[in-house]
């Protein structure tokens, strides 16, 4: 899976597959085609990136596309993929689209790797009835049936292929194999060649549906992302700051106690905060040091421990001390205030 | 292609099962619903005309779903929204005198913009009404949905679907319509689809398919649906130094206004927070004593709206659990078992970093409305946000002003947003489409004609005054003496040792406050205390005796337990009027005479003084306002608060408070307070009141039918008992101060907000309604929002014109604030009664204090 950028799901059906592979990190292009593709009725449905995905966005970048045509028909967009999935499909392909099939997919498209599945029809005399199993099903193959088109295949196109399955026989039965067989395809030459044959961009395909995820690769969800984690790591701070003892050191004043939080970090994390740069204050205000913040493993994952792009990420949202060496904010605990203190700002007075 | 395959090896089924003994528990899993943000409403209106207690208002939906696909019609019983409810309680057809016109006439007509559009459609338009219905039955909504679209005769056709109820625009050709499906399994599914209705478009039916559509829209339009509204995730407004972000959106409806169709559209603030329930649990545990951490957990989270991570939902937390650990295992639908890490890993790709945090517990509510016992989803602290403000956030004054300082938009600033959300429904293709084939043509921004109604004489005890602005007053009172006002002559004082000088500088000022405005103000005593809140209280039982007309306390800090504990005390256990100050606010400079007049005229009042009147025509008129509030801590329990005037001149009022189960009781004790203010009435005048006019707020959406169907019974029975021979009349009007409508008022090519005493009663009122709105409130800095009159009851017959402008006199009279405010006084002393006691004593205040304004 991690190796997985690119992957296209050919026949998608209710895009449950997609929806599945949209939360894996690694990747960053899903698409998926379906000659039965309708554009959304409610916008996005599940695939769109959902209020959580704006609050925590991914690190890389997404983007999900949906076409209507058919697994038969070559366009360009869908070549040198990572993986292409057809789970379920080939069984429907009358005979002729099927012979053209690997052409396409495993010719043109060309992926690194390829996963198809359909039924093993030695299955299917556990079924009660013993016709196929969908009406729209051209053939349904035993394993014998599909092992032979799917090596032929392979060496073909160069490919090599393992067999596997889900759907258990149950007890007694286990000479039929699993009740869904499924072939992987595992590309042999390097990928790296397919970028050298140029040919001319087909675009076939209709896109019915396309969207991107935010990302940290986006500047303004970095910016926001990286300021707010610096503003819980401060207001942590803050927090023991008040709460502990402090000194004055001539017009600062530090905590005398450790002055880092209790809980999320290992006991060696914690020692090497406490090594770094105190956090202080000047009057009104309460000064925590970049040098300090950069250790915080989320910050320093963030920016990936360069202390620069810290300061000038910081410096767009947040405020920073003249020097902008420390984040700057109010001293106040918030926790302490209420709201009678308004009574007579408003415009009614109370109490 | 088949599913199957994939069901067997995702293990996704449908039955929920047992993860532990005598619990059901269903993890947040892959739904087999298009996923829906359904939701806890908590956005902070953008509104700034904040007179009353300025508080965001923060308030919860108590239903968790107004889901969008996930809709259902009407015909299939629930989830109908609530406000449309009420459309259907017609109550002006009652009122023989506003049935043909409700419309007053004093005043001058003002042109008005609103944020109303007009939706046309063909005069002969109809709505056909469908059920589908499938042979043998299926129970997955998706699967039905699915079937009937893949058909040719539906799938270019523009429709409603639910699962069961089908709504075309194009009547299909045959009254039964048999069609077949097959099932990806390849069962064969006999269809049928018959006509049931054919509805006119002023059906409620078609209201709400109206709406389902337009929610479509805006979900074309890339917003996201939270809660009944819909917010834009692209343009948010980020406040990193408070870890939140605002998304702009809007709130709309459609509806049947007085003479036509429209779609109402007002702009919305989604906060969200980019904090998770671990990393407030973690703040929660570093601040306070590890023995009491969970039961601050347990305070602070119980009852919040949280969204997850992963799933697009939103939950409440009904309880956590601190005995599971994301490292013990569930079942999960198919019946195996896995540890919650090793579920979200899977799943979701996500690695949970902390294995010792406890679970969140949420009921979820069961889709269908049988008996099956309640389901409950454990939730993963790290993985869920918190939504809206906790009150601890609200109380925060730094964050308030920074999410008030963006939500507030004025009256050009929202206006253009909506200019642009009209020019994006006009120019989105599907949109346009959408709103084509259903016949609807979405029309322009409605204009309308208000009055503005005269403005009112303020009668002070030797001058009539005219103010120079009817939304502030206080400089032309200086130098006028009050209406009346007892003599302090025995107060006490409490404050801190270190506050002593303060307070005698204080007591200085206030008592040549007092006696510029006719308030004689004799020295107290002064006792000084230790700064905690018992050492308040202990100075309160030694030394507060029944001769003690008034206490004042300054306060040394703003930490509620010392108000409550003074409040309680004063209001219940030795009721006496007190008076908190907060030393802070005597400290500042050049302010103290102002500080000091309004606390004078404050007190003044808790002592049963009358501050200022204006004039009422009616001769024998009693004025009540009704508010209802909810208890801080007890979930379930309500606060009704009654507060009646006891004099004509409408300057005296009696009040009642009382805690109930829930607002279904509110009627029980109406009668009782109703009875209580008549008496009281009585022995003041001799007489009962000809008339009543009734003022109820803290209305909720869909509760006017219960309002009508068992407050005004027991209102008027009360009257009729007390009133054997004599004929007091009654009128019940329902206030809402929060509604979705706006008016601006046009000028100089720009828009702002329109001038005090506007009032709307023709348009944008209800036909089914005698109706009308009120601006009696300014706002300086954002969009004024008009309060809604609603008279469901009324057999005073006043003319509407008088109803009108009656209501607007007693929006003069509230006594905390020289000047007017956005409801009738009797309502908003109401509300300060039984804020005050949902805040602080939690209990009802003692009857001793029932004819003052102890509240204040």
């Amino acid at each position: 899976m991690e190796e997985n950028k690119e992957i296209a799901d050919l026949g998608y059906g209710d895009a449950t597959l997609l929806w599945m592979l949209k939360y894996h990190r690694c990747v960053e292009c899903l698409v998926g085609v379906d000659i039965a593709a309708q554009p959304f009725e409610w916008g996005g449905g599940r695939l769109s990136p959902g209020v959580g995905g704006f609050i925590i966005p991914r690190e890389l970048d997404l983007t999900i596309t949906l076409y209507r045509g058919s697994a038969v028909q070559k366009d360009s967009r869908l070549r040198g993929f990572d993986l292409i999935t057809c789970i379920e499909l080939i069984e429907h392909l009358d005979s002729e689209d099927l012979a053209k099939f690997p052409e396409v997919v495993f010719g043109y498209f060309s992926p690194g790797m390829v996963v198809i599945s359909t039924p093993n029809s030695e299955f299917n005399p556990l079924f009660p009835a013993s016709t196929f199993r969908n009406p729209d099903h051209r053939f349904e193959w035993d394993r014998k049936q599909f092992q032979t088109w799917a090596l032929d295949v392979g060496k073909l196109y160069s490919y090599s292929v393992e067999f596997t399955g889900v759907g258990d026989p149950p007890a007694g039965a286990e000479h039929v194999g699993y009740c869904t067989q499924i072939g992987v395809f595992q590309k042999n030459i390097a990928k790296a060649t397919g970028s050298s044959i140029s040919e001319p961009e087909e675009h076939v395909y209709e896109v019915v549906y396309r969207t991107s995820y935010p990302s940290l690769q986006q500047r303004k969800y970095f910016r926001f992302t990286l300021s707010i984690e610096v503003v819980k790591a401060v207001d942590l701070m803050k927090s023991r700051f008040l709460r502990g003892l402090r000194k004055k050191e001539g017009d600062r004043v530090v905590p005398l106690g450790r002055c880092t939080p209790q809980h999320g970090l290992t006991e060696a994390q914690r020692a090497e905060i406490e090594q770094s740069p105190k956090p202080y204050s000047v009057g009104e205000n309460f000064y925590v040091p970049l040098e300090r913040l950069i250790i915080y493993p989320k910050v320093n994952h963030l920016v990936a421990g360069n202390m620069e792009k810290l300061r000038t990420v910081l410096a767009e949202g947040l405020r920073l001390n003249q020097d902008q060496t420390a984040v700057q904010v109010e001293l106040v605990d918030y926790n302490t205030q209420h709201l009678f203190d308004e009574h007579l700002v408003s415009p009614v007075l109370e109490s | 292609m088949s599913g199957r395959a994939r069901v067997r090896a995702r293990g996704m089924a449908r039955s929920p099962s047992a993860a532990e003994p005598g619990r059901t528990s269903a993890p947040p899993s892959p739904s087999p619903w298009p996923p829906s943000v359904d939701t806890g409403d908590n956005e902070a209106s953008s509104t700034s005309g904040f007179v009353g207690t300025s508080r965001m208002s923060q308030k919860c939906e108590d239903s968790l779903s107004s889901g969008n696909a996930r809709c259902t019609f009407i015909e299939r019983g629930g989830k109908i929204r609530r406000d449309f409810m009420d459309l259907a309680v017609c109550t002006r057809e009652k009122l023989a005198h506003v049935r043909d016109c409700k419309r007053g006439s004093s005043g001058v007509p003002v042109k008005l913009v609103t944020n109303l559009f007009r939706l046309d459609l063909p005069q002969d338009w109809q709505l056909y009404q469908y059920h589908v219905a499938y042979v043998p039955d299926l129970e997955s909504r998706r699967l039905r949905i699915a079937l009937l679209y893949s058909h040719k005769e539906l799938s270019n056709k523009t429709k409603a679907f639910d699962g069961v109820i089908l709504f075309l625009s194009q009547k299909l050709e045959e009254k039964v319509t048999e069609l077949s499906g097959e099932t990806p399994r390849g069962e064969t599914v006999k269809i049928t689809v018959t006509l049931t209705r054919e509805l006119p478009a002023s059906s409620p039916v078609c209201t709400q398919v109206f709406n389902i559509i337009f929610r479509k829209i805006l979900k074309k339009l890339a917003m996201y649906q939270i809660g009944r509204n819909f917010y834009k995730p692209s343009e948010p407004v980020e406040i990193p130094q408070h870890k939140l972000s605002l998304w702009p959106g809007f709130a709309i409806s459609v509806s049947q206004f007085e003479s036509s169709l429209l779609f109402t559209a007002d702009v919305s603030y989604k906060i969200l927070r980019n904090e998770t329930v671990l990393e407030f649990m973690t703040r929660i545990y570093q601040e306070t004593d590890t023995s009491c951490f969970t039961q601050t957990c347990e305070k602070q989270l119980l009852g919040l709206i949280v969204l997850t991570r992963y799933n697009n939902k939103t939950y409440r937390i009904d309880d956590i659990d601190w005995s599971v650990k994301p490292t013990h295992t569930f079942q999960k639908r198919d019946g195996t078992e896995i540890t919650y890490v090793d579920y979200y890993k899977q799943q979701y790709d996500i690695t949970l970093s902390d294995l010792n945090q406890p679970v969140l517990v949420s009921l979820l509510k069961s889709k269908r409305n049988d008996n099956t016992e309640a389901r409950v989803a454990h939730l993963i602290p790290e993985l869920c946000f918190l939504t809206g403000l906790t009150r601890q956030a609200t109380s925060d004054f730094q964050l308030m002003k920074a999410v008030a300082e963006e939500t507030r938009l004025s009256p050009l600033g929202r206006q253009q947003h909506l200019a642009r959300l009209a020019d994006d429904i006009q120019r989105n293709k599907d949109a346009r489409f959408e709103l084509e084939t259903w016949g609807l043509h979405f029309g322009c921004q409605m204009s309308l004609t208000g009055r503005v109604l005269p403005s009112e004489k303020i009668l002070m005890q030797d001058h009539v005054c005219q103010p120079a602005s009817a939304a502030e007053w206080s400089k032309d009172m200086r130098n006028c003496k009050i209406l009346s006002a007892r003599s302090l002559t025995k107060w006490l004082i409490v404050c801190s040792h270190r506050d002593e000088n303060v307070t005698e500088d204080f007591l200085h000022c206030l008592r040549r406050a007092g006696s510029a405005v006719g308030f004689n103000v004799d020295y107290p005593k002064i006792m000084k205390v230790q700064e905690n809140p018992a050492a308040f209280l202990s100075v309160l039982q030694k030394h507060v005796d029944p001769h003690v007309q008034l206490v004042m306390c300054i306060l040394p800090s703003n930490q509620k337990s010392y108000y409550d504990c003074i409040k309680k005390y004063l209001s219940c256990v030795f009721p006496v009027p007190s008076q908190c100050v907060l030393a802070r606010t005597l400290t500042r400079q050049g302010m103290m005479m102002s500080i000091a007049t309004k606390i004078a005229m404050q007190m003044a009042c808790k002592l049963g003084g009358e501050l200022w009147a204006v004039e009422i025509p009616l001769k024998s008129l009693m004025v009540v306002g009704i508010d209802v509030c909810k208890h801080e801590f007890s979930k379930g329990m309500v606060v009704v608060g009654f507060v009646a005037s006891i004099n004509p001149g409408i300057t005296r009022w009696f009040s009642r408070c009382t805690l109930q189960r829930t607002t279904t009781d509110v009627a029980d004790c109406l009668k009782v307070f109703m009875t209580g203010a008549l008496n009281r009435w009585y022995k003041q005048n001799h007489a009962l009141p000809a008339r009543i006019i009734v003022y109820r707020d803290g209305v909720g959406d869909g509760q006017l039918k219960t309002l009508i169907e068992y407050e005004v019974p027991q209102l008027l029975s009360s009257v009729t008992e007390a009133s054997s021979n004599t004929s007091t009349k009654l009128s019940v009007i329902v206030v809402r101060k929060k509604c979705l409508l706006r008016f601006f008022m046009e000028l100089n090519r720009s828009v702002q907000n329109p001038p005090l005493g506007t009032v709307v009663d023709s348009e944008a009122t209800r036909p089914e309604w005698y109706d009308f709105y009120l601006i009696s409130q300014t706002a300086s800095r954002g969009t004024v929002t008009p309060t809604h009159y609603n008279v469901i009851y009324d057999n005073n017959g006043l003319k509407p014109d008088h109803m009108q402008r009656l209501t607007f006199k007693l929006c003069h009279v509230y006594y905390n604030w020289p000047g007017l405010i956005s409801i009738p006084a009797p309502c908003q002393y109401a509300h300060k009664l039984t804020f005050l006691v949902a805040q602080s004593i939690h209990k009802e205040p003692s009857l001793e204090l029932a004819n003052s304004l102890f509240y204040l």
